[in-house]
């Protein structure tokens, strides 16, 4: 407490200090002093991620029932030492198309949470929590239970409706929550949690009406649970092609992001499209979420933690955030469900049930501090 | 030569309460104008509609000679700002990244902040004496400094017509001479102001021409020696007399001068 008191008083000293300094000429600070001043190189953090990403997929990759060393796959990679068949056919058809799919789901999932924390100026959003999973869950369920058989480019129907699914349910949340003209982001934040809790529960129903319930009930649980499946190379690359889509299409929207927190009325003045930038936010964010829940299920939390820490270490500059989310956030998940997988093996984890014991403890720890961030 | 705004018998209603109807006013480019008027008679309204954010409900607006919502959005941003009361900002952003968004008007959908943009943000923090702020962080910042980011802020998107609603807010005597100055500084520049301004005083001395809106709506505009007579003000503001410093000392100067 007496810490925390000595704190405060320190920090009013400086500021008098600043603000006393006499002269106008003294208070400007060269640019140049500036650009280095407290910013690392954004292109330094995302190199440096960049790295991490691929030793964190090599090393996630060599973990298992049956070991495959790193040295022994880096020799395979960069001295075309081969593998042993078995070696071969546990990392090319079940290790790296699921390591991947992680790491997807990560970035994907990052974005997203950064984009809804943006839109609703509220660093509480999450995919999860104002419903587009929710939606995107009922979606692949109908897509699971009645149309098991379709396919497109190794996507299941149960991938394409999930994006319908997300995508309706935003658009509901969304209308729902606008009053003239006006969209109220408590509402829609309470919004999103009623119809998001509503539909994630509603996918229990479709346990009574499915016509093959030992298969349809196992992948059903392990859609809501979250589970990372082992897709097929086909599939990754789309949902590949899709992210890179959502994430350019994300560029352009993070500096209207950066207006829009001045408040709606004042964006509007600058000349931001508030309905349209708003409108385009949530397809988006809705794609990049289906994107996640098609490969994963259900994961609760990721797209909140990542964006939240990156904002604490990097500031609220969203075109600076979303590379180093989208990177941050693959590795964050390629981590956790490498320990999923390995934590109680031979039986696996889902990742959602992990990542639900993570993020919870940290979400209550958001809740607790810092309040005045939570004010709209 | 068309005026800078021009509006003609405007109405404007929120959904559950009408605000005014037919208030007519006319800016020539190039004034510096303070408008005056007692609580909730519609100034943060009408600066709303100048800068097209609210669309009037009947009457006209028009600026350059042109309708607000027939002009692009680009186009209207880079004419008019409009300094707001309360702005409240979600997320730590810092002075600097704040102001730099008053660049909006100028940035295409690739189109980064160029060179320009940064003078224009750095003239913009050094006329709003709030430089030495520029790294600090806005939600953090006490009443007077937040004033003068949001200042900057405008100053930034380098209007033609500068709206600003109660702009000496919390500003100690001091810095509301500074701001004065510093909108005296502008229109030297070309740039036309209007300013929601509740002191009495300051107007009277520093401005030379002012509209008053009554509690009728009705608008009275000329020199402030003209509009801002203790009759006058009493009447608008509700305010017998005897009851207010500002009014006793000058029912005090008139009455000598009829002595005289």
């Amino acid at each position: 407490m007496e810490a925390e008191v000595k704190g405060i008083a320190v920090v009013h000293q400086a500021a008098a200090s600043t603000e006393r300094r006499p002269g106008g000429s003294a208070r400007e600070q060269s640019p140049s002093s500036r650009e280095n001043g407290g910013k690392p190189g954004l292109s330094l953090i995302v190199g440096l991620l960049f790295v991490a990403l691929l030793i964190t997929i090599l090393i996630s990759v060599s973990i298992g029932a049956i070991h495959v060393p790193v040295g022994v796959i880096a020799a395979a990679i960069l001295r075309h030492n081969p593998l042993s068949e078995t070696q071969r056919s546990i990392l090319l058809s079940i290790r790296l198309p699921r390591v991947f799919a992680s790491a997807l789901v990560g970035a994907a999932l990052a974005i997203a949470g950064l984009m809804f924390q943006g839109l609703f100026r509220n660093p509480m959003a999450d995919p999860y929590i104002i419903g587009a999973s929710g939606g995107a869950a009922v979606g692949a369920c109908v897509g699971i239970v009645f149309l098991a058989e379709w396919s497109i480019f190794g996507y299941s129907a149960a991938a394409l409706l999930a994006f319908l699914g997300s995508v309706l349910t935003m658009a509901a949340v969304y209308y729902l929550a606008r009053a003239r003209g006006r969209t109220n982001s408590v509402t829609l934040l309470l919004a999103g949690f009623a119809v998001g809790t509503m539909l994630s529960n509603s996918t229990y129903i479709f346990e009574i009406f499915d016509p093959n319930p030992e298969v349809g009930h196992r992948i059903v649980a392990a859609w809501l649970h979250g589970v990372i499946s082992v897709p097929e190379w086909k599939q990754l690359a789309v949902a590949f092609v899709l992210l890179a889509v959502g994430s350019l299409s994300a560029y352009p929207l993070m500096r209207r992001l950066n207006t829009l927190a001045l408040g709606d009325e004042y964006a509007h003045q600058l000349g931001v499209r508030v309905e349209t930038t708003r409108i385009l936010i949530i397809l988006v964010g809705s794609l990049l979420t289906a994107i996640a829940v098609s490969l994963g299920g259900l994961i609760s939390f990721a797209g909140l933690i990542v964006p939240h820490v990156a904002r604490l270490l990097l500031g609220p500059d969203h075109v600076r955030l979303l590379p180093v989310t989208a990177l941050a956030g693959a590795i964050f998940l390629v981590i956790t469900d490498t320990v999923a997988r390995t934590l109680f093996a031979p039986t696996e984890l889902p990742v959602g049930i992990l990542m639900a014991f993570i993020g919870g403890p940290f979400f209550l720890y958001l809740l607790r501090k810092n309040k005045r961030e939570y004010t709209l | 030569m068309t005026p800078i705004l021009d509006m003609t018998n405007v109405g404007f209603r929120y959904p559950e309460r009408p605000v005014f109807e037919r208030v007519s006013l006319t800016l020539q480019e190039g004034n510096c104008t303070a408008f005056v008027g007692p609580n909730g008679v519609g100034k943060t309204t009408l600066l709303r509609l100048a800068a097209g954010t609210l669309k009037p409900t009947s009457g006209r607006v028009e600026l350059q000679g042109q309708s607000p919502t027939t002009m692009s959005l680009k186009q209207r941003s880079q004419l008019v700002a409009l300094v707001p009361q309360q702005l409240d900002i979600s997320f730590d952003f810092t002075v600097e990244q704040i102001v730099e968004q008053g660049r909006s008007p100028y940035l295409g959908l690739l189109r980064g902040m160029l060179h320009e943009d940064r003078r224009a943000v750095d003239r913009a923090l050094s006329l709003a004496d709030v430089s030495g702020l520029r790294s600090r962080i806005f939600n953090e910042l006490s009443g007077g400094e937040r004033q003068r980011v949001k200042i900057a802020l405008g100053l930034a998107q380098e209007p033609r017509l500068l709206l600003l609603d109660e702009p000496t807010q919390n500003l100690d005597i001091g810095r509301q001479v500074e701001l004065i100055d510093l909108l005296h500084f502008l229109r030297d520049e070309g740039i036309t102001i209007l300013a929601s301004i509740h002191d009495i005083h300051l107007v009277h001395h520093n401005f030379s021409f002012v509209h008053l809106m009554g509690p009728d709506h009705s608008l009275t505009s000329g020199t402030p020696k003209d509009v801002l007579t203790p009759e006058r003000i009493a009447n608008a503001f509700n305010c017998s007399l005897g009851r207010h410093p500002l009014l006793m000392e000058a029912t005090a100067i008139n009455s000598s001068q009829g002595l005289q």
